[in-house]
């Protein structure tokens, strides 16, 4: 093919990108015009439409998939970067303050690095296992995510049997786990990989029965229902009628997620880096961020089960209507009716501001330029009308607050399990199955017990708990 | 509450500890923002002290090199009556030493007296030509060229004071320097002679062939002829001279020399440039 | 040349390059040499070896120990030592006796003046030499601080081993201060070079003074708050009471000193026994703790900072004036003879014993170190426990393998 060799080693880099896709959008540009003369391509774009709308579900289940396997990666850099921030500021130290404003860029460049490093299989490792640990651990953590209600109607997938999807498949993560420690052929990893079963499978059972109390008062598994269940201000929260099973299930969940001072799996004192010694490169980054990812979720399911998930601590509608503003807020005007006024709308009025803006600027800050000031009324600009449209949003769309308060929730969480981490030193392995089993099962019978002999009393008395 | 009654409250206690350590100020210095003070009694700065009237204390006694149980002292100087200078320690550790030892790893021969500057000149144009730059070390190309337009060549002299003047190393500048062709080191059609005065080359016929160059070049070791065609360096055969001293030509080693042929190569040398060519 | 070539070339099947953990064979290609070593070597059904190398997250230095483990519990230990060996004793027979101050410096590096008064010691007793009082209190002012900004290290280091990130943190923080104070007297931070043979070099300046001035008015106060995070916390408490438990005859059958010896309840600290330097003039109290676990060691660690604490600031009430460096001659000859000295460090006695031939070269100095016999004791406190555990104990007994392996 040296008719097309030559020539094509003789473009630049460049050249390389753009000369294909100069083919390839002229090649589409035929298509599309071929397809449209001829009624091929109306008829096409009519069927596809057709199926998506009969398949809406299909569609939408795919599209939230898609979001959830991507929000994972960001996720996992803001928790690795609250984790060293905060432990930082708990030792009186700065943490990471030179990469990015404030230091957020580290944790991405700690991504990058994990990337960048070289990828190998030690000898004697069985690869086939050794290979599909870390796929297994990240697909356990990710695929919990799907029933997790983040906003009324932001979900994955609405399952009436989500709690137990969610516990059925966390529980996968401690076989890949297990694969890990067995297939790397080394001392280190079989302690590290046998001590995350034991763990692992210990708290798997405080963690599903202290929920049961939950599911015995919504008399359901659905997530959302369980949300819907605590509306109304705080003290309909689940943490309040159920404060030893909150107790139970956030232990059992440090343990889960092997958060100090449950991270004997991990435990770099003693035995290196535990089921990941011999893990390096992209390998390790899943193991990496899966336990943050696992953090992330844990989190967001205690806020779930008994902090309420995306309801906010209290009502704002009695405080809005005392305002004089009505959910929800419609505002009624036909943009058309205003004719040549929206062509100064949206063309003159933002120049106008951001001038107005720009010389306000110049003249109260003498040091700064036109040019800078200019470019600090455009942000300002754009800073208000992204503040107006949020508030509106809020206002007007329950999801935008109902997703700020899930956030809130969940990042207060995160940053306790995190403050755990710079304080506590880590418990030993027969301390650990100790307490789950002698302490925490116990403890999680008795509070089914109690719920249910409430919830019977309570009946009688015609209230519900 | 006693902590050793109520499970928990230990942890409970300590996270909180732990939270309000949050809000206390921070211990780090942020460097190089803010840097520590070092010590006045630190011993981990190198460099010679001065007393009070400003001459240097240290008198090259070579005690703290021989003292010195790592051996990471390295000392020169020349004798009091300035026969001759001494070394001692491991060559290229300070920055001194590092400038002469990048000049003998250039290849260049490298005249006896070391530390004297090379074949002084009138430094007042290359001070010009710095003024003129601004004493930056990023211009030492600029520099350079101009000064290889006043000399014709880049004199050692002139590429120490450079380095001197505007921070950059020796070594930087002849880096430099080597990388373009239209620099040069020597004065343009000036040719080196360069013969080698160990004691086996000297045996070997060497004494009468440098006695025969000094002669006819009418300059020492080190020096230039008076027409300034030849220069007549020293060089080192490195114990490989085989009964025949070694002598170079424009870094051409010669297969034999005696005496005549000494003079023979030096009229000849000296006619390849045109008088008043050389600079 | 003829014959193998020594060395083989990594493609050579032979040499199979395994993971770490099992690169080292725990077990020796050579027959056993000792009962001890037969017994360690076999295995019985269900036990394995592990190798905390030498490159390990928390052995203090460079240290392997080969435990044998059933499952999570620890069977056997055999600690290898020598990774560290410079071969000081060696070294000091090399040089001059001034010379032998900065190389025995770097033995127990994170208190170095400990370290260098040994051959001061030594010397001086054998020159029968009269260090003047100046010199004296100020001697005792730096071990002090050593001592305090040693033990806060030990504090950081046993939480770190229990994996608590932050005391170690606050630790350092303390050490900052004292160490910065001493770089201000001796010019160095780490391994101060300060102590002479006859006194010490330079006197104190007013920046020393004043940075320890600051310093006292808020003496131990991160060690007291970094304690907030130690001394209650259930999970500590449970992971070092009652663990690693030396009994009186343990420890005396190993030669174990210092705090691991007075956690035990004998109240044996070489500063009273046979009194150096002007200790018998300072008032100070001998912290002794009866249960002999990690707990005990722990907390006889912070009792002993506060009585550092005491002493530094009875030494600086009573600082007498007067030179701080006894007229020696240019060369210095010993007389011959030999001498033992003994002293308190942050680990316990250190002990020195020396040989002079007359010359300016010491013949032979051999140094007892506290922290060797600390890491016997390890092999006998360990087993039973859990592998998790010997890292617990091995910090509570405070090793460093600068002065183990010498």
């Amino acid at each position: 093919m040296s008719v097309v060799s030559r020539p094509w080693s003789r473009l630049s880099l460049a050249g390389k990108i753009i000369l294909p896709l100069i083919a390839v959008f002229v090649a589409l540009n035929l298509v599309i015009v071929l397809g449209w003369v001829s009624g091929i391509l109306p008829w096409l774009v009519q069927a596809i439409l057709d199926a998506l709308g009969d398949n809406v579900g299909i569609l939408r289940f795919l599209i939230a998939a898609t979001i959830i396997l991507v929000i994972t990666v960001p996720v996992a850099f803001m928790n690795i970067f609250f984790e060293m921030k905060l432990i930082a500021f708990v030792n009186l130290r700065v943490g990471p303050n030179r990469i990015g404003p404030w230091g957020t860029l580290a944790s991405v460049v700690h991504g990058l690095k994990v990337l960048a490093k070289e990828d190998f299989t030690p000898t004697g490792a069985d690869v086939p296992a050794f290979t599909l640990a870390p796929a297994v651990v990240y697909l356990a953590a990710v695929m919990t995510l799907l029933v997790v209600p983040f906003a009324p109607g932001l979900y994955g997938y609405d399952m009436d049997i989500g709690l137990l999807y969610f516990f059925a498949v966390g529980g996968v993560g401690v076989v890949g786990l297990m694969m890990a420690g067995w297939s790397s052929y080394n001392k280190y990893s079989l302690l590290g990989g046998l001590r995350a079963a034991a763990s692992l499978i210990s708290y798997e059972l405080p963690l599903i029965l202290s929920v049961m109390g939950i599911v015995m008062i919504t008399g359901t598994l659905n997530l959302n229902q369980i949300v819907t269940a605590q509306e109304g201000s705080f003290l309909d929260w689940f943490l309040f009628r159920q404060p030893l099973g909150a107790l139970i299930f956030f232990i059992a969940a440090t343990a889960e997620a092997s958060r100090t001072p449950f991270d004997l799996t991990e435990a770099d004192s003693e035995i290196v880096a535990g089921f990941a010694t011999e893990y390096s490169g992209m390998r390790f980054g899943f193991f990496f961020f899966a336990e943050y990812v696992n953090m992330f979720i844990l989190s967001a399911m205690t806020a779930v089960l008994f902090l309420g998930g995306w309801n906010a601590p209290f009502d704002i509608d009695p405080l809005l209507s005392a305002v004089g503003i009505t959910t929800p807020v419609s505002v009624a005007f036909d943009p058309a009716s205003l004719g040549v006024g929206l062509l100064w709308l949206v063309l003159l009025a933002p120049a106008l501001i951001i001038g107005l803006l720009t010389a306000v600027i110049w003249m109260l800050k003498s040091s700064w330029s036109i040019v800078v000031s200019l470019v600090v009324a455009f942000l300002l600009f754009n800073v208000i009308v992204v503040g107006a449209l949020v508030t509106f949003a809020a206002i007007d769309l329950e999801w935008v607050i109902g997703l700020f308060w899930f956030i809130g929730k969940t990042v207060a969480l995160i940053l306790f399990f995190v403050l755990m981490r710079a304080t506590l030193p880590r418990v030993r392995i027969d301390q650990l199955m100790g307490f789950a089993w002698k302490w925490l099962v116990p403890a999680a019978l008795l509070n089914i017990f109690v719920t249910a002999g409430a919830i019977v009393i309570l009946d009688q008395m015609g209230k519900t708990l | 509450m006693r902590t050793d009654r109520v499970p928990g409250l230990g942890i409970a206690k300590g996270l909180m500890f732990a939270f309000t350590q949050v809000f206390k100020p921070k211990v780090t210095i942020q460097y190089p923002e803010v840097v520590n003070d070092i010590s006045p009694r630190n011993r981990g700065r190198l460099i010679l002290l001065y007393d009070e009237a400003g001459t240097l204390k240290c008198e090259t006694c070579f005690q703290c090199a021989a003292a010195c149980p790592i051996e990471c002292i390295d000392m020169g100087g020349v004798d009091t009556r300035n026969r001759y200078h001494v070394h001692w320690g491991p060559a290229e550790q300070y920055a001194e030493r590092r400038e002469e030892s990048a000049l003998r790893r250039s290849g260049r021969t490298v005249p006896d007296a070391t530390f004297e500057p090379f074949a002084r000149i009138d430094l007042g144009p290359v001070d010009a030509i710095l003024a003129r730059h601004g004493h930056r070390p990023r211009a030492a190309l600029r520099i350079m060229d101009d000064v290889q337009a006043e000399y014709g060549y880049l004199p050692v002299a002139a590429l120490q004071h450079i380095a001197h003047q505007t921070g950059a190393w020796y070594s930087e500048l002849y880096g430099i320097a080597t990388s373009y062709p239209h620099l040069r080191f020597e004065t343009p059609g000036s040719h080196v002679v360069a013969i080698c005065r160990c004691a086996q080359c000297t045996v070997a016929g060497g004494g009468r062939v440098l006695a025969a160059f000094r002669e006819h070049l009418g300059t020492d070791i080190g020096g230039l002829s008076p027409d300034g065609a030849v220069r007549l360096e020293s060089t080192d055969c490195r114990g490989e001279s085989a009964g025949v001293p070694r002598v170079t030509v424009d870094g051409n080693v010669l297969p034999t020399v005696n005496a005549t042929d000494a003079a023979t190569i030096a009229a000849a040398l000296r006619a390849t440039v045109p008088q008043g060519q050389a600079a | 040349m003829t014959g193998e070539p020594r060395v083989r070339s990594l493609d050579d099947p032979s040499i199979m390059v395994d993971s770490p953990a099992t690169i080292i064979d725990a077990v020796p290609p050579y027959p056993p040499r000792t009962e001890r070593e037969a017994e360690f070597y076999s295995l019985k059904d269900g036990e394995m070896f592990v190798n905390l190398g030498p490159q390990h997250p928390s052995t203090h230095g460079v240290l392997r120990v080969v435990i044998k483990i059933d499952g999570e519990q620890v069977v056997d230990l055999d600690p290898v030592l020598g990774y560290l060996h410079r071969g000081v004793e060696k070294i000091c027979e090399n040089g001059d006796w001034h010379h032998a101050i900065s190389n025995c410096d770097p033995l127990e590096y994170i208190a170095s003046m400990f370290s260098e008064a040994m051959p001061v010691l030594v010397a001086e007793k054998l020159l029968d030499l009269e260090v003047p009082r100046r010199a004296d209190y100020i001697r005792v002012l730096a071990w002090e601080l050593n001592r305090i900004s040693s033990h806060a290290l030990f504090i950081g280091w046993l939480a770190l081993d229990l994996g608590g990130i932050t005391p170690i943190l606050y630790g350092f923080i303390e050490r900052d201060e004292i160490v910065e104070m001493l770089a201000a007297l001796t010019g160095q931070k780490l391994l101060f070079n300060y102590l002479r043979i006859g006194g010490v070099n330079g006197d104190l300046n007013h920046e020393f003074l004043s940075r320890l001035g600051d310093w006292m008015s808020r003496a131990g106060k991160r060690i007291e708050e970094s304690s907030k995070l130690m001394n209650e916390n259930e999970i500590f408490v449970g992971r070092t009471r009652g663990l690693g438990v030396l009994t009186r005859e343990a420890a005396l059958r190993t030669c174990v000193t210092g705090p691991p010896l007075r956690a035990t309840g004998i109240p044996y600290d070489v500063r009273r026994a046979h009194p150096y330097s002007v200790y018998p003039e300072l008032e100070f109290d001998i912290p002794t703790r009866t249960e002999g676990d990690s707990y005990a060691r722990y907390l006889l660690h912070l009792d002993e900072i506060r009585e550092s604490i005491r002493i530094i600031d009875q030494v600086l009430h009573q600082m007498p004036d007067g030179p701080v460096m006894a007229k020696l001659p240019r060369l210095l000859r010993v007389p011959p003879g030999r001498a033992w000295v003994a002293f308190e460090s942050p680990r316990g006695q250190y002990g020195a014993y020396g040989i002079s031939d007359g010359s300016d070269q010491p013949f032979r100095f051999r140094i007892h170190d506290p922290s060797y016999f600390t890491l016997q004791a390890v092999g006998q406190l360990v087993p039973g426990h859990l592998v998790a555990d010997t890292m617990a104990i091995m910090a509570s007994l405070d090793p460093i393998m600068g002065g183990i392996d010498k």
